[in-house]
């Protein structure tokens, strides 16, 4: 197993070079210019020029992403074109609102949407089931967006229960975190439960059919220790995979959560230099965010193996 | 919330500004964002007014020599920077020459300039080749690049490196290490600041601070700012998109005004250097095609409070306003006779690379409203719908079209940009030095040096409708009309007041 691990995650240094490499040239190539957007409207194009020269974005491509990736071998993701401000402070003043996002929604996704799924496969063909599947489809087809929205207008400006944006961090307080977070929750984990129960709800069909459910049912075993015990635990990877893969998701909706919610995440920061050019921390953002992305797919395959025990690397 | 919380919020000011505040540097970064941060941390020689006068501010007085080559300034005593150090003239002297790198009246003031000097603490000489009537308002204007008074060491940095020290004599401190680009920057009281005597206006006059800390929320969404402002979350929000405004006011806790009283003027450039915009016949045919109510219904809509219709490349309402050579853009529209100009042009159905920022409210609207006209007027459009980064890179490119160019963008200017040409930089038509478009015209030339050496208020009006004139003559770009912003805040702030930029200075938050 240690072996295994340590393989995997040798063979994350090829795929971090790739997307290097991928990111570097796909914002090399990318219209748009940072020097531009820095000058702002009022300055001349000489000015423009000047300014890019001085940030060095007149150099050839090899030479920015040699020294780029030298800088990145010794842990330098260099500095934001704007701010001057390091791209890993800038990174990791944003971590915190976006890893509390993000951990929440999968824990309330979790909890809320495996139940549902389960309860849909054995109530199947009821109303019960109906309803399950009502709502999975509503929660995947309403755009993240609106249902921010709607959230924010109804916990927030009309009942007033809930603040409309910000975040305040855990170590003010677990309720003003929490106040903070309830809405862009509610509002991201919408398509990631509809995912998850729509997934449980089939495995669950499928292994709910099996004759060792059946033998556990005449061997007079109550319904609740087969639906979580004996069924799901054999249904699990399959929503384990899916969970997994969500995970991808959940970053590209953290991005719009952050923007409704005015949330201070990596989400918005990549946005927001996206939208200025600010290349080192768009490079600095993709390449953690595919090496965590690396690290959830390793979780995911070890996790295999303890719901399965016939899985063994 | 809690009453305590609130006491303990009283002295804050939550402050939606117009954009992500990413440097704060206004010397290298001209966006307004950066000029509203920056008037608040650094001070400057002088201010100016809402009557567009310039006022001493960090200066106590002037004098200027009988030849008007030398002007003498005295300086406030007790003037500090947020690190404890005094203000010198050498810090003001370093100050001036970053600055004259950049702003097109600092260049021309570098151009005659024989030496700056301080012969004491107290004392700041220059001294000029030639008179230079506009020394005033250059040293005191708000528009962006601002002769902003930074200590001797930072000042010293190239004017188009950002500088990463962020130390002032203004009324307020930049907390660098509570910043969070792109969601919050705050600002704390200067208690070594003095403020000056007189009332404040605009950026004239004392700078009183009733509020200990300031704090930038940046909120991107219009939706979600205009919640947070309902619900008291912030307390002024300093552009609400006129969509929202009819909301807004239903609020009985919240205050909705116009923002700047000098507004914006649209902007349709054309590209000078390539085909067919190089020919000013076409430049023509589509002035005399343009509607600027269609513009401004599309960029504001009906409120026809928020937009006029204004012949002209200057900002209406102020002294020097004029019309002149304005007929162009009045009266109803000629299709036919642009139509018949084109073809007198050889216009021969080519592509015209219209490029509209879509990610910008005001640059699609007006974007929409220029693909429609040159399709009216039988022209060719080739609409590309870009963000403002690739619009903003793209624009600079003067290759043909083929080659990456561009025939048309859209754009906005500041009002308070459009008073005289010294802030003007979209009127100076001095070909390949020229603001994008790069418009060549020795009349609007002559016009604006008119303007710079006129001796009194009667000949700089003479010259300023002299240059307008020749402006629409040769077409320097298409004024798509003069619109006004909103701005709204919570009735528990006072001391809000219209101005071109936000004035923190006299507000007051119970």
């Amino acid at each position: 197993m240690f072996a295994y691990i340590l393989r995997r995650i040798v063979a994350t240094i090829p795929v971090m070079a790739i997307v290097a490499l991928f990111v570097f040239s796909l914002l090399y190539l990318a219209p748009g210019d940072p020097a531009a957007i820095i000058a702002g409207d009022q300055a001349s194009p000489a000015d423009v020029e000047r300014i890019r020269e001085s940030l060095g974005l007149d150099r050839p491509f090899v030479v920015r992403f040699g020294e780029w990736v030298w800088h990145v071998l010794q842990g330098d993701l260099g500095q934001s074109i704007f701010t001057n401000l390091p791209v890993t402070h800038m990174i990791a003043q944003r971590v915190e609102p976006t890893l509390s996002l993000m951990v929440l929604t999968l824990v309330f996704s979790v909890v809320v949407a495996v139940p549902m799924g389960v309860v849909a496969a054995w109530k199947q063909g009821t109303w019960i089931d109906r309803v399950v599947m009502l709502l999975a489809v509503f929660g995947f087809s309403v755009p993240v967006f609106v249902v921010g929205y709607l959230m924010a207008y109804a916990f927030a400006l009309q009942l007033e229960w809930l603040p409309v944006q910000g975040y305040t961090p855990i170590a003010n307080g677990i309720w003003p975190w929490l106040s903070n977070l309830i809405l862009p929750v509610l509002t991201l984990g919408g398509a990631f439960i509809a995912l998850i129960a729509r997934i449980t709800r089939a495995t669950m069909l499928e292994v709910l059919s099996q004759d060792y459910v059946r033998t556990a049912k005449a061997k007079g075993v109550s319904q609740a220790p087969i639906l979580f015990v004996h069924a799901l635990k054999n249904a699990s990877v399959p929503i384990i995979t899916v969970i997994g893969l969500g995970v991808a998701g959940l970053i590209g909706g953290a991005v719009v959560t952050e923007s409704v919610f005015a949330i201070p995440g990596v989400g918005r920061l990549v946005v927001d230099a996206i939208l200025r050019r600010d290349y080192p921390i768009i490079q600095g953002v993709v390449l953690i965010f595919s090496f965590v992305y690396v690290l959830v797919n390793l979780c995911v395959d070890l996790m295999y193996t303890v719901f399965d025990p016939r899985i063994r690397y | 919330m809690p009453n305590l919380a609130l006491a303990q919020n009283a002295k804050v000011l939550r402050f939606i500004p117009q954009a992500n505040l990413s440097t704060l540097d206004a010397i290298v970064g001209t966006q307004y964002v950066v000029r509203n941060a920056a008037i608040m941390v650094w001070d400057t020689l002088y201010g100016v007014n809402s009557k567009l006068e310039p006022q001493p501010q960090m200066a106590e007085g002037h004098e200027v020599s009988d030849d008007g080559k030398t002007w003498t300034f005295k300086l406030r005593p007790g003037l500090t920077f947020h690190d404890g150090e005094k203000v010198l003239p050498k810090d003001i002297i370093a100050s001036l020459k970053r600055w004259m790198v950049r702003d097109s009246m600092g260049q021309m003031i570098a151009a005659q300039l024989v030496a700056m000097e301080g012969p004491d603490d107290l004392t700041f000489r220059i001294r000029m080749s030639k008179p230079f009537p506009k020394m005033l308002f250059a040293l005191g204007k708000a528009n962006p690049p601002m002769a902003l008074v930074m200590p001797e060491r930072i000042a010293s940095t190239d004017a188009f490196k950002v500088i990463t020290e962020f130390v002032g004599s203004g009324p307020m401190k930049f907390d660098k290490a509570n910043w969070v680009p792109g969601s919050m920057a705050v600002f704390t009281k200067f208690d070594g600041y003095t403020p000056r005597e007189e009332p404040s206006d605009w950026s004239a006059g004392g700078k009183r601070m009733f509020v200990d800390r300031i704090e930038w929320n940046i909120i991107t969404d219009p939706a979600t700012a205009a919640g947070a402002l309902q619900k008291g979350e912030v307390d002024w929000w300093e552009n609400p998109i006129p969509d929202l405004v009819p909301l807004l006011k239903k609020n009985s806790n919240v205050a909705v005004d116009i923002a700047d009283p000098l507004g914006n003027i649209g902007s349709l450039r054309f590209n000078h250097l390539q085909p067919p915009f190089n020919d000013v016949r076409i430049r023509r045919a589509v002035l005399m095609a343009l509607s600027q109510e269609d513009y401004m219904r599309a960029v504001v809509g009906d409120d026809t409070s928020l937009w006029k219709v204004s012949p002209s490349f200057f900002t209406p309402g102020t002294p020097d306003y004029t019309t002149d050579g304005g007929d162009i853009l009045m009266g109803p529209r000629k299709y036919d006779a642009a139509k018949a100009l084109l073809k007198e042009a050889g216009y021969n159905g080519e592509k015209i690379a219209l490029c509209v920022a879509t990610d910008v409210a005001i640059t699609k609207a007006e974007g929409d409203v220029t693909a429609d006209l040159l399709q009216r007027i039988g022209m060719n459009v080739d609409y590309q719908s870009l963000d403002w980064g690739t619009v903003g890179a793209r624009r600079a490119k003067k290759d043909p079209v083929s080659q990456g160019g561009w025939n048309i963008f859209h754009t906005w200017h500041a009002g308070a940009d459009c008073i005289n040409p010294a802030p003007y930089s979209a009127l100076q038509a001095t070909g390949d030095k020229a603001w994008f478009g790069w418009p060549k015209s020795d009349k609007v030339q002559a016009g604006i040096d008119e303007w710079y050496n006129a001796p009194d208020p009667a000949a700089e009006k003479v010259a300023l409708a002299k240059t307008n004139r020749a402006a629409f003559e040769d077409v320097i770009y298409g004024p798509t009309g003069f619109f006004l912003g909103y701005q709204a805040w919570r009735k528990n702030v006072t001391g809000v007041v219209k101005a071109p930029f936000p004035v923190f200075w006299d507000v007051k938050k119970t």
